[in-house]
């Protein structure tokens, strides 16, 4: 084993797949950052702005009757207009640099929404405002941070803060370089065949150390993740690595930033062991880098094209690989509501690992492994 | 030359990678004629019982609110707006209740431009709710663009010959969708499956070089006859779209080419004051501007495949390479910054093939300059750079094609 | 050693390798000698158990069968197979790839420098082998199964690409590996050197394998048996035949036909140089029935005997095949040359 290990490095080491790969990490982090500078991602100001122009036009769908306040108006009304209110509280707070005033009306702000769930009429109203799950995350947020007593105001450039960013956008995207990435795994062997057939070697040993020597790149990349988001330290600041994030696994719970970052890292190992294995067994099957590549995609792209199939199938492994709207509980606010677990998650996508494994086991041999 | 020719354009056909591209998209195009296209909503729908709803609403405050001296204040401002709206709601109403789609049009584009004046920029009207999405930050501009957007469609309807439907009104025909897909994702679609018809165009020869190497032609004719067969297969997956489209035209008819298609532009240099305006032209000569930009854009994105794998020689970086043109403009587009810089000379700028040639780049840029003069220009010229390096390079004498 | 018993190959109903039976000893050169397309790729497949065969058995060292996939990693520890110069890794320099087999194959890393000394690939076995030639590409995937230094070697086609120089270099490394007790098993078209260096020669016939020293009675052998003579024609073939009616004469494809002179006393054999000096027939030579005569002998299908069966109405059917074949080839030339 330890020798195919050296010899994969060798080949690795030098192979511009590679260093290009690298190179494009490098870049999207980058362009990252640029990107949220030019958007101005977290701008309280901005946000709120837009909220109150929103919940105003929201308000302008009712009649004028509605709008006495007392009495016996419409209840929906009431609620938005209170919506309103505390909006614009929020607006100066943030203009004035007020946490305290930011959260506390936030807090309020999330539990009238949660409230409006129930009015009447709510579903005219309903594209002016969060979804039910995007409140309550944000309802479970503010209130860590007032009882955990955390300053809100946080450059979201900074170096942990930029982490979450930087992992929500991984979420929905790793899956696709991965199979990029591995799309030809065996087909680049399958080129140089007549070397390999006759190693000393079971073809088992052959694919597990093709596999380890391709997840070590993979974490390489982590790293390397890491490593560039660094600069930040350097301009913006480190940040801090207990702020709250909220995330919906099963429950809306509160994770810090290292515990979000944590989930998210097991979620990409665990990704990344998958498509490897999908990988070398469409390409034995398939023995076409590109078809593979397509497969990958559309069986990844399923559950989005047909959302019917994520409640029919909860433990698909495919729902869990956009891991970003599964921490954001994203399939609960879909027509057939069902509550993806990120832990099961987990064990759905560590049990496909087990059964590709046993497929790999079963139905690859040297036979297989003819010329393309 | 002609032997040659044909011999790449036979691989490029038989390629599976080539005919999975064109089945996926041919799946997709179902897909989305099937299962997006009828669960389309237009934030501008027809809908009389909305346009009742209001009519109604401002009557009765009309009718309350007789004399128009005794109120000052938003009163006032009601009585005085008011009227003229709701005269132009009426009629829209009526006509549409006698099915005068003529009529509808030239009162709705009126409405609109009416209804434009009074909301942008006022706290008390709004645009549409459609606009308004939670998390959106520009919702007013947006219904500032599309409101001027639709008078002038309707404007153009009005005027126009062509043949009226509420699903034209609601921009549901076959052109109509293909307009508004290529004022969305189609463009960056059909660039990636012009990357992916193209990636290993070049490399695939590595698998046989002795056989290739030797045919009597050189490197940089090989290298222009397979760009051409590229783009030849780029423009090849019109056929698979259009079998959504002719499933989509079957259901909601295919609309025509004498459709107007509103595009915005400025007179003079933008500026906060300096707002453009829209002008039709025909669907025909939209559509038209579109395909001569595509193929701008897939010359531009082949002659890149091409060079990089010339001088990489791996298809991984071909398809990374290309996919940075495709998405860069993600990366650092900012709104307003056309007024800044010189955006109309970037080529990754002429990504969004539709919303270029729309205006609505234009619009979002704030410059006047994106435009299909400036992006043939600038593609142009990339192509030109790009075909030049490759031209030099293949007749650098210690290069090697395979 | 390396026993093959009871051998059967079918691809589609055609017998590929029919029955075979023999057993290859340590220090011995094996030559195998077919057309392309006979079985010689074949029967190297089956040693390596890339290809099953229908029925028999591959056995090494006596004790060892392709059974199990632990026995194939076994089998392969000791019995390897030359790489395709194609399936090289162009992006890795010829010294990483000679690295690679060597701790593949748990080698002495010493043969590597040896190996890159004796083959003379100082001068470029750093760089890449994407730049190599196809006769460097070649030293470098004899280098490999050198390096990877199994008691077994297969090498298809090990001479293609090589210059006469480079040739008589393998050739003495493959004498020296003969020595060092190895088996070594060679398909080649170099008909002349692989009669030089190969212990036992082995041809193909409609999936058999046929031991050369077996054939005819002039292989092989030390003293004069046969005298090799260019344009004979039939009639003068058929004279001597009446002339000399213990000999036997065999007219090849490619014009040579040989006479059989092997049990001729002195007298005799120069009877028959005044034979065909009188006959007006002065180019021909006194020698032994090579490899190339067997091959032409075996393969080239017109080997027909004209002295004792010249037959009009095959010849005639040979013409018209050839004149076919050449048709063949005549359109296949315009339709490249338009290309």
């Amino acid at each position: 084993m330890w020798k195919l290990l050296k010899t994969n490095l060798i080949i690795e080491k030098s192979s511009k797949k590679n260093i290009f790969a690298f190179i494009f990490v490098a870049l999207f982090i980058i362009g990252l950052a640029f990107y949220m500078e030019n958007e101005d991602v977290g701008n309280l100001v901005a946000l709120k702005t837009s909220e109150h122009q929103n919940i105003t036009s929201a308000l302008s769908q009712f009649q004028v009757m509605d709008a006495s306040k007392d009495g016996d108006s419409n209840e929906l009304y009431k609620n938005l207009n209170e919506q309103q209110r505390l909006i614009s509280l929020q607006r100066v707070a943030a203009k004035l640099d007020k946490p305290d005033l930011f959260a506390n009306s936030a807090i309020e702000l999330a539990n009238l929404r949660e409230d409006a769930f129930t009015l009447e009429g709510y579903e005219e109203v309903a594209v002016y405002l969060p979804t039910y799950t995007v409140n309550k995350l944000e309802s479970i947020f503010y209130e860590t941070l007032k009882t955990l007593d955390i300053p809100i105001f946080k450059d979201n450039l900074s170096f942990y803060q930029f982490l979450i960013f930087l992992f929500g956008i991984l979420g929905s995207i790793w899956f696709i370089f991965l199979a990029f990435y591995t799309c030809g795994i065996m087909i680049e062997d399958f080129r140089h065949t007549s070397l390999i057939k006759g190693y000393p070697i079971p073809f088992d040993q052959y694919v597990a150390a093709k596999g380890i020597s391709t997840m070590s790149i993979i974490l390489i990349f982590i790293v390397e993740l890491f490593l560039c988001s660094l600069l930040l330290i350097y301009y913006r600041g480190l940040g801090d690595p207990t702020y709250p994030v909220a995330v919906f696994d099963g429950n809306y719970e509160i994770y810090s930033i290292a515990q979000y970052i944590g989930i998210c890292l097991l979620y990409m190992i665990s990704i990344a062991v998958f498509v490897i294995l999908l990988s070398i067994i469409l390409n034995v099957l398939l023995k076409n880098m590109y078809l593979t590549l397509f497969v990958e995609l559309l069986l990844f792209a399923l559950p989005t094209l047909f959302p019917r199939m994520i409640s029919l199938f909860p433990y698909n492994p495919f729902n869990y690989m956009n891991f970003t709207n599964l921490l954001n509980g994203v399939s609960l606010d879909l027509a057939h509501p069902v509550a993806l677990n990120s832990t099961y998650g987990l064990i759905s996508i560590g049990l496909s690992i087990v059964v590709l494994i046993v497929v790999a086991n079963l139905f690859l041999s040297t036979g297989k492994l003819k010329r393309v | 030359m002609k032997a040659y020719f044909k011999f790449e354009l036979s691989q490029f056909i038989k390629s599976k990678k080539n005919i999975a591209i064109y089945v996926l998209l041919l799946f997709l195009a179902c897909f989305y004629a099937l299962n997006i296209a009828p669960s389309y909503k237009p934030i501008e729908k027809v809908d009389a019982k909305e346009i009742e709803a209001r009519y109604l609403s401002r009557e009765a405050f009309l009718s309350n609110f007789t004399n128009e001296n005794r109120f000052t204040g938003m009163a006032g401002y009601g009585l005085a707006i008011y009227p003229k709206w709701n005269w132009l709601d009426k009629s829209r109403l009526d006509a549409l209740n006698d099915n005068k789609l003529k009529q509808y049009s030239k009162f709705t584009s009126e409405w609109y431009i009416y209804s434009n004046n009074i909301t942008y920029g006022s706290e008390h009207f709004f645009y549409s709710p459609g606009y308004y999405t939670h998390g959106n930050l520009y919702a007013s501009e947006d219904g500032y663009y599309g409101y001027l957007y639709s008078a002038s469609r309707y404007q153009g309807y009005a005027e126009g010959k062509s043949k009226l439907s509420i699903n034209v009104f609601e921009e549901r025909t076959a052109l109509q969708t293909l307009q508004r897909l290529l004022h969305s994702y189609l463009p960056m679609i059909l660039m990636i499956c012009c990357v992916f018809l193209t990636v290993d165009v070049v490399l695939k020869d590595r698998l046989n070089p002795s056989l290739l190497k030797g045919f009597p032609i050189s490197d940089w004719k090989k290298l222009i006859i397979k760009g051409a067969v590229s783009l030849i297969g780029s423009i090849g997956v019109i056929v698979p779209l259009s079998v959504g489209l002719l499933l989509i035209g079957i259901r909601y008819g295919f609309g025509d080419f004498q459709l107007p298609v509103p595009i915005y532009s400025y007179s003079g240099e933008p500026s906060y004051f300096n707002k453009g305006e829209f002008i039709n032209i025909t669907m025909g000569s939209y559509l038209l501007e579109n395909f001569i930009l595509l193929i701008f854009c897939f010359m531009f994105l082949i002659s890149l495949v091409l060079l990089v794998s010339m001088i990489i020689k791996n298809e991984f970086a071909n398809l990374l390479v290309a996919a940075i043109f495709i998405f860069n403009e993600i990366f650092y587009f900012k709104r307003g910054i056309g007024f800044f810089y010189e955006v109309e000379n970037y080529p990754t700028n002429y990504v969004q093939v539709g919303q270029i040639l729309s205006g609505y780049r234009n619009y979002i840029y704030n410059s006047s300059a994106l435009n299909l003069g400036n992006g043939l220009t600038a593609l142009g010229m990339g192509t030109g750079v790009l075909l030049l390096l490759i031209f030099l390079i293949s007749k650098y004498k210690r290069y090697k094609l395979v | 050693m390396l026993e093959l018993r009871n051998i059967n190959v079918q691809f589609s109903g055609r017998d590929i390798l029919k029955d075979i039976n023999e057993t290859f000893h340590p220090g011995e050169i094996i030559g195998l000698v077919a057309p392309n397309g006979t079985g010689k790729s074949t029967l190297m497949n089956v040693i390596m158990n890339y290809v099953k065969p229908n029925s028999g058995k591959v056995v090494v060292q006596e004790k060892l069968f392709y059974t199990s996939k632990k026995d194939e990693v076994k089998i392969h520890q000791i019995v390897s197979m030359m790489p395709d110069q194609s399936d090289l890794y162009n992006h890795l320099s010829g010294r990483e790839h000679l690295n690679i087999y060597c701790s593949m194959w748990n080698s002495d890393p010493d043969l590597i420098d040896k190996t890159i000394a004796d083959l003379g690939m100082e001068s470029y076995v750093k760089k890449k082998t994407g730049t190599y030639s196809l006769g460097m590409r070649q030293r470098l995937c004899f280098a490999m199964q050198i390096v990877s230094n199994t008691p077994i070697m297969l090498m298809d086609e090990v001479m293609n690409g090589l210059d006469p120089n480079n040739v008589n270099i393998i050739s003495n490394i493959l004498l020296k590996k003969k020595q060092e007790g190895k088996i070594i098993i060679i398909a080649s078209h170099l008909l002349d050197n692989l009669e030089q260096i190969a212990d036992r020669i082995f041809l193909f016939k409609d999936g058999n394998l046929i031991n050369a020293a077996l054939v005819t009675n002039g292989f092989g052998k030390s003293e004069i048996s046969t005298v090799r003579v260019k344009g004979l024609t039939n009639e003068v073939s058929e004279k001597l035949t009446n002339a000399f009616p213990r000999t036997n004469v065999l007219s090849l494809s490619n014009g040579v036909s040989l006479v059989d002179v092997s049990s001729f006393s002195v007298e005799e054999l120069s009877q028959i140089v005044v034979f065909l000096h009188d006959n007006k027939l002065t180019d021909f030579s006194f020698g032994n029935v090579t490899l190339n005569d067997l091959y032409s002998m075996y393969y080239l299908k017109d080997a027909t005997e004209y002295s004792n069966s010249a037959n009009i109405q095959d010849l005639q059917e040979e013409y018209l095949r050839l004149k076919q074949e050449l048709d063949i080839v005549k359109k296949a030339m315009t339709i490249v040359a338009r290309k």
